[in-house]
C-alpha cells in the first residue's frame, strides 16, 4: 500500500512539475472551442445526417433565389416534378447545366411543374446528360404528369440520349424554358 | 398574373395576328410541350430523328398532296391537344419557322381540317411520303432547310 502511495504521488509531483496550470486551462479551452467550431466546418456537414429531405451524404443546396425555393440536390425540388433519373445536381453539374466531361442532349422530353413561390406553371425541359457512366446518385423518380410510351414526347422511360455523340445517360436536369397558361387563360 | 396577362396582350397585339391563329401564346406553349422536345426549340429537327421544319415546312403548300400531308403526319394526328388547336398550332408553325413559303393567299388550317386528317394517319410511310413530297418541291436558288 505504501509502495502504491508513493508510485502515485511521484506520478502526480511528476505531472505537476511538467505541466503548467494555465496550460492544462488554455488545452481544454481550445478543446471546447474547436469542438463547438468542428460541425461548421464543410467536412463535417457534407458527411452528417441528411437534413430535411436531402439524399444521404449530400449537401442541401440552395439556388439564392426565394422565387426559385427549395433544395436543388432534393428530389422533393419543385422542377423535378415530372422526372426520371439521377440528378445532375449531385453529380457535378446542377439544374441547368451537366457535369464536365458530358453533353446536354437537345432532344428533351418537356412538361410543366408548380412553382410554389408564385403558384405559376413553369414549363421544364428535362434535358439528360450524356457521355458518362451513369451518375448512380441522387435517383429521383416523380413522374407527375408522366404519360405511357404511346405518347413518346411525354414518356420519361425513354433514354433521351438522342442527338448525342453518345447514348450512355449520366444524369438528368430540369430547365425552366417558358411559363404555360391554365386551360382557358389568356 | 394580372401583367402576365397584359404582357400577352401587348405581344399578341405587337405581332399584328399570324393567319389563323387565335391565341399566339398559347399555340407557342403547345409547341414547347408537344413539339419542342424533338424538333428542336427552332425546328431544325435532329438526324434520324424528327425532320427539320425549319425554312422549308411551308413549301408542303405548294404541291399536290402537301397540305393533306401536313395534318396526316405522325407528330400532328398524335398531338396532345384539340383539333381547334391542333390547327392554331400549325398555323403558327408555319408562320414563325417558313413564313418566307407562306403563300400569300394561304388559307389557314381548321380544325375540322385537322380532325379529318388525323381520321386518317400516316404511320411508318410518313418518310416516304414526305420523300416523295419534297421531290417536287419548285427549285430554289438557295437551297433552304435539310433536304431529308
Amino acid at each position: 500500500m505504501k509502495d502504491l502511495d508513493k508510485l502515485s504521488e511521484g506520478m502526480v509531483r511528476r505531472l505537476a512539475r511538467m505541466n503548467s496550470r494555465r496550460g492544462v486551462l488554455a488545452t481544454i479551452g481550445g478543446l471546447i472551442t474547436g469542438g463547438a467550431m468542428f460541425p461548421v466546418l464543410p467536412v463535417a456537414r457534407a458527411s452528417g445526417p441528411a437534413t430535411g429531405s436531402g439524399y444521404d451524404g449530400v449537401t442541401p443546396q440552395s439556388t439564392g433565389n426565394p422565387m426559385d425555393p427549395g433544395d436543388p440536390a432534393s428530389c422533393d425540388y419543385w422542377r423535378y416534378c415530372g422526372i426520371d433519373g439521377f440528378l445532375c445536381s449531385c453529380c457535378g453539374g446542377g439544374t441547368n447545366s451537366c457535369p464536365p466531361g458530358t453533353e446536354m442532349s437537345p432532344i428533351t422530353w418537356i412538361g410543366t411543374c408548380l412553382n410554389p413561390a408564385d403558384n405559376v406553371n413553369y414549363i421544364i425541359s428535362y434535358n439528360d446528360c450524356c457521355g458518362k457512366p451513369a451518375c448512380g446518385r441522387c435517383l429521383c423518380n416523380r413522374n407527375e404528369g408522366e404519360r405511357p410510351m404511346f405518347r413518346p414526347q411525354l414518356n420519361n422511360d425513354i433514354n433521351w440520349c438522342l442527338g448525342t455523340a453518345s447514348a450512355a445517360y449520366t444524369c438528368s436536369t430540369a430547365v425552366i424554358i417558358g411559363v404555360a397558361l391554365k386551360e382557358g387563360q389568356g | 398574373m394580372k401583367t402576365l396577362a397584359a404582357l400577352l396582350l401587348m405581344t399578341s397585339a405587337a405581332s399584328a395576328g399570324m393567319p389563323g391563329v387565335p391565341n399566339e401564346a398559347r399555340a407557342k406553349i403547345n409547341w414547347q410541350l408537344g413539339c419542342q422536345g424533338c424538333h428542336l426549340a427552332d425546328a431544325t429537327g435532329s438526324a434520324n430523328g424528327a425532320p427539320s421544319m425549319a425554312g422549308d415546312v411551308a413549301r408542303f403548300l405548294s404541291v399536290e398532296g402537301g397540305r393533306e400531308y401536313l395534318t396526316r403526319v405522325p407528330g400532328v394526328t398524335n398531338a396532345a391537344v384539340s383539333s381547334d388547336q391542333l390547327a392554331e398550332l400549325l398555323n403558327w408553325t408555319l408562320a414563325t419557322f417558313d413564313s418566307d413559303h407562306l403563300p400569300a393567299d394561304f388559307t389557314p388550317f381548321t380544325g375540322e381540317e385537322m380532325a379529318a386528317g388525323r381520321a386518317h394517319p400516316l404511320v411508318g410511310e410518313a418518310p416516304t411520303v414526305r420523300a416523295a413530297l419534297r421531290k417536287k418541291f419548285p427549285a430554289e436558288k438557295s437551297a433552304a432547310g435539310g433536304g431529308k
